[in-house]
């Protein structure tokens, strides 16, 4: 029962993580591109376009994949953790 | 006002603070001279500073208790100064499950065996290194619960607690990332709409105030007549 319990709540808390993370880190490349088209305006594009563009560069990227490790590395760490404590 | 809410802030900061002394892991350098098991129910108080019955078990309303008697080196500082003396100190040997603290122990049964066969007296001693949470407390008849032993290098051998600065660094950092998701959403969100909002409410009443206007030189013509 424990362990059943352990793997819901656990994966409940993860994916509001995951959110959290997601939207802070698309915010913050948002951010970034915002102020990079402000100081030095990049090419011909709008700020819009830019912005659009940059955001559809992120959302292929590898950085985004990488949040992906929230959900790999605490299960890593409880497995560790029941293999040297027991 | 301000005293209040430091009050309430040094309140907050000895919870926390007490709670993570509870259940970080700590080291102490002993000798076993002795286990116990003991037929026991628990008061409510009680229940709150006691893990769970073996994993796989169900709870009654007795249960076997192990405890782990012990001449444990006296300590301070969280145990990275040694005082040369030693007290006496009982641990209890508890599976703590799945959930909470999760220390993930199920092998009480083992440690147990374990602990049986590092017993010493003190003409003889052997210095066996405890990992432990947990609080001692005689008036409530609590114990930290013993999580794994293994034996001391040395009789001065100090453990380094690295397990807890590495759960102090990631603890902090998650608290400084929470801190920066928070910043970010407020400078981005939750300011924006407040601008949008406050230029609004400047729209309204400003409007406002000019009809006010209005009405009032309107109405002062007439009481001038």
């Amino acid at each position: 029962m424990g362990f059943v319990r352990l793997i819901l709540g656990g994966f409940v808390i993860l994916v509001v993580i995951y959110i959290v993370v997601m939207v802070y880190s698309r915010s913050v490349r948002r951010e970034k591109l915002e102020d990079w088209w402000d100081n030095e305006q990049v090419g011909e594009t709008s700020r819009d376009d830019f912005i659009a563009d940059g955001m559809k560069i992120y959302e292929s990227g590898l950085r985004k994949r990488l949040i992906l490790l929230i959900f790999i590395i605490p299960p890593i760490a409880i497995c560790t953790i029941i293999y040297f404590i027991n | 006002m301000r005293n209040i809410r430091r009050f309430f802030r040094v309140i907050l900061f000895l919870i926390v603070a007490s709670w993570l002394h509870y259940v970080m892991p700590q080291q102490d350098t002993v000798r076993m001279t002795g286990i116990a098991d003991r037929n026991e129910t628990l008061s409510n108080i009680q229940r709150i500073f006691f893990a769970q019955v073996d994993s796989g078990t169900t709870e009654g309303t007795f249960r076997d208790l192990r405890l782990i008697n012990t001449q444990k080196q006296r300590t301070f500082l969280f145990g990275l100064i040694h005082r040369g003396r030693e007290e006496t100190m009982v641990y209890r040997n508890e599976d703590t499950g799945w959930i909470y603290p999760p220390y993930f122990k199920f092998d009480s049964s083992n440690l147990e065996a374990e602990a049986e066969d590092m017993l010493s007296t003190s003409e003889s001693p052997r210095w066996i290194i405890v990992t432990h949470y947990g609080w001692r407390n005689e008036w409530l008849s609590i114990y930290p619960n013993a999580v794994s032993i293994r034996p001391a290098p040395s009789d001065d051998f100090h453990p380094f607690p690295w397990v807890n600065l590495i759960l102090f660094i990631v603890l902090i950092g998650g608290l400084l990332f929470l801190r920066a998701v928070w910043m970010q959403f407020y400078a981005r969100t939750v300011d924006r709409l407040a601008d949008k909002f406050g230029d609004q409410m400047d729209h309204v009443s400003a409007n406002f105030l000019e009809r006010k206007g209005r009405v009032f030189s309107w109405l002062g013509k007439w009481l001038k007549k």
